[in-house]
């Protein structure tokens, strides 16, 4: 599902974001990509769904060339993926069910298919009660959920979610990763960066760690020292 | 368009002066090519001959006049068709039709020419020959009027261009003051994999709508100014505001089309910056 092969990321300036670094992801798998800040997780996350180009490498994500990818198509791969970052990005003038029904509006279903999908990605991030809640009425975690329904409304082969735990309490940030796993389990190719060691050391699942943009290990049911 | 008002009526405006502009000067010349070509269908040079010389002098002169290549036809205007049209010119001045003493009108030749420019070569021609007493030519005065709307058209559109330049950067305004104010739904619309296409239709759409308003109040008032003036002291004088409505339905589509691809383009140059970030 996804491949990286040398991958290396330098800005403009010379800093070097990620060095050398080469893994693959399966189809349906669970994976954390773990590091302290600025070790390249974002920028790794950001290569895949094409924010970033790569200065040295390949990648491939969901069978699409996107080291190659004209710009033209980035929608077509960004469809096949589902992002969420660590800031919500939420509307502040519409409720939890618009936030959501402005994703498939855009990707453009009909309006008797929004109704339908919009209630029932609600219903999978158990959101109903907070269903007519504008942003600044709900909770962080209610937040970054309302951003994970957003991202499944694509019906994504992959989520990428980019530290969405940062900035929540250990016991939301249980009740999100609880949340990813269950997505991943219908499915859907999970990417997770986090800093969180207490929730990468709890959930045994594959743990990819980064220091100073170079891959130090890549271990099945890892934990984050 | 709601959040930026002042700045929609300013775009709006600029379009409207440049179209108007367009429109007022493409028909001004319209009209005048129009009464230009009457004229020149008509006389183009008038001899006055000597009385004092035999008829069958003017004869001949006519009979010269006839065989050059430049001259389309010739007419003899004699001293008592002069004076029916002196008495027809100012017939609203019955006082001086009575004191006038109609001898001293002139016989005359009426000279049309294949082209109106040659009127010179028959002055120089004419001149010095015992038969003839004075030559009026109007080629001179209709060249000066086309030379002066020509000189008009062509101020008048380098005006249009600059208000129009300015139009432009005010809608690139426009579009880039609404766009930051949607960064955070752009941003949202990229990330879940909308097109180029969709981020913009909203922006064009905006665009083309502020052009297509100026453009047709612009055009109305231009109707309205052409309908004012067929009516007015204008058309009461040397010209006739005669200007076909099929032209002024294509000057009026073209305009209209040519404001909705420069809508478009604007709304390209626009908010290319924010597709690209």
């Amino acid at each position: 599902m996804i491949k990286l092969n040398n991958v290396s990321l330098v800005f403009q300036g010379g800093s070097v974001a990620l060095s050398n670094v080469s893994t693959e992801i399966s189809e349906g798998e669970f994976a954390y990509v773990i590091g302290h800040s600025g070790s390249g997780k974002s920028s790794l996350l950001k290569l895949l769904y094409k924010e970033y180009s790569p200065t040295k490498g390949e990648i491939e994500v969901a069978d699409m060339d996107v080291t190659t990818l004209p710009k033209w198509k980035i929608p077509l791969l960004r469809r096949k993926l589902g992002i969420v970052t660590q800031e919500p990005q939420l509307l502040e003038d519409r409720t939890t069910y618009e936030n959501i029904s402005f994703a498939l509006e855009v990707l453009g279903y009909e309006e008797k298919e929004i109704d339908e999908k919009t209630s029932t990605l609600i219903d999978l991030v158990d959101l109903n009660q907070s269903m007519y809640k504008f942003p600044n009425q709900l909770s962080g975690g209610e937040q970054t959920r309302v951003c994970i329904a957003r991202a499944l409304a694509s019906n994504p082969l992959v989520l990428l979610c980019d530290e969405p735990t940062g900035n929540l309490d250990p016991d939301l940030s249980i009740q999100i990763v609880t949340l990813l796993e269950k997505i991943n389990r219908a499915g859907t190719t999970v990417l997770m960066a986090t800093h969180d060691s207490s929730i990468v050391n709890r959930r045994k699942k594959r743990v990819i760690q980064l220091k100073e943009g170079k891959l130090i290990s890549d271990v099945d049911q890892g934990r984050y020292i | 368009m709601r959040r930026n008002p002042l700045l929609v009526i300013a775009t709006m405006l600029a379009v409207l002066v440049s179209s108007f502009l367009v429109f007022t000067t493409l028909s001004a010349r319209a009209i005048v090519e129009n009464n230009t070509s009457r004229w020149q269908n008509g006389v183009h040079v008038v001899i006055f001959l000597d009385d004092r010389v035999t008829s069958t002098a003017h004869q001949q002169l006519q009979e010269t006049l006839e065989s050059y290549s430049e001259v389309r036809m010739v007419e003899y205007f004699s001293k008592s068709e002069a004076t029916e049209e002196f008495k027809t010119l100012f017939q609203d001045q019955p006082e001086l039709v009575q004191e006038v003493d109609f001898d001293i009108l002139p016989t005359s030749l009426r000279i049309n020419l294949n082209d109106p420019a040659d009127y010179e070569l028959i002055i120089e021609r004419m001149d010095g020959n015992p038969a003839v007493k004075e030559i009026r030519a109007s080629g001179e005065a209709i060249e000066r009027l086309l030379t002066l709307t020509n000189t008009l058209v062509l101020s008048a559109t380098i005006f249009a261009i600059l208000i129009a330049f300015a139009a432009f950067i005010l809608i690139i305004n426009t579009l880039r003051l609404t766009a930051y104010a949607k960064r955070k739904e752009i941003k949202i619309m990229r990330t879940i994999g909308a097109s180029a296409t969709y981020i913009r239709l909203p922006f064009i759409f905006e665009a083309v709508f502020e052009s297509l308003i100026g453009t047709s109040i612009a055009v109305g008032l231009g109707w309205g100014f052409i309908q004012y003036s067929k009516t007015s002291f204008i058309a009461e004088s040397i010209f006739d505001i005669a200007i076909s409505d099929s032209y002024l339905i294509n000057l009026t589509l073209v305009l209209l089309l040519s404001t909705i691809i420069f809508g478009f383009f604007a709304s390209f140059v626009g908010i290319r910056k924010v597709l690209n970030d």
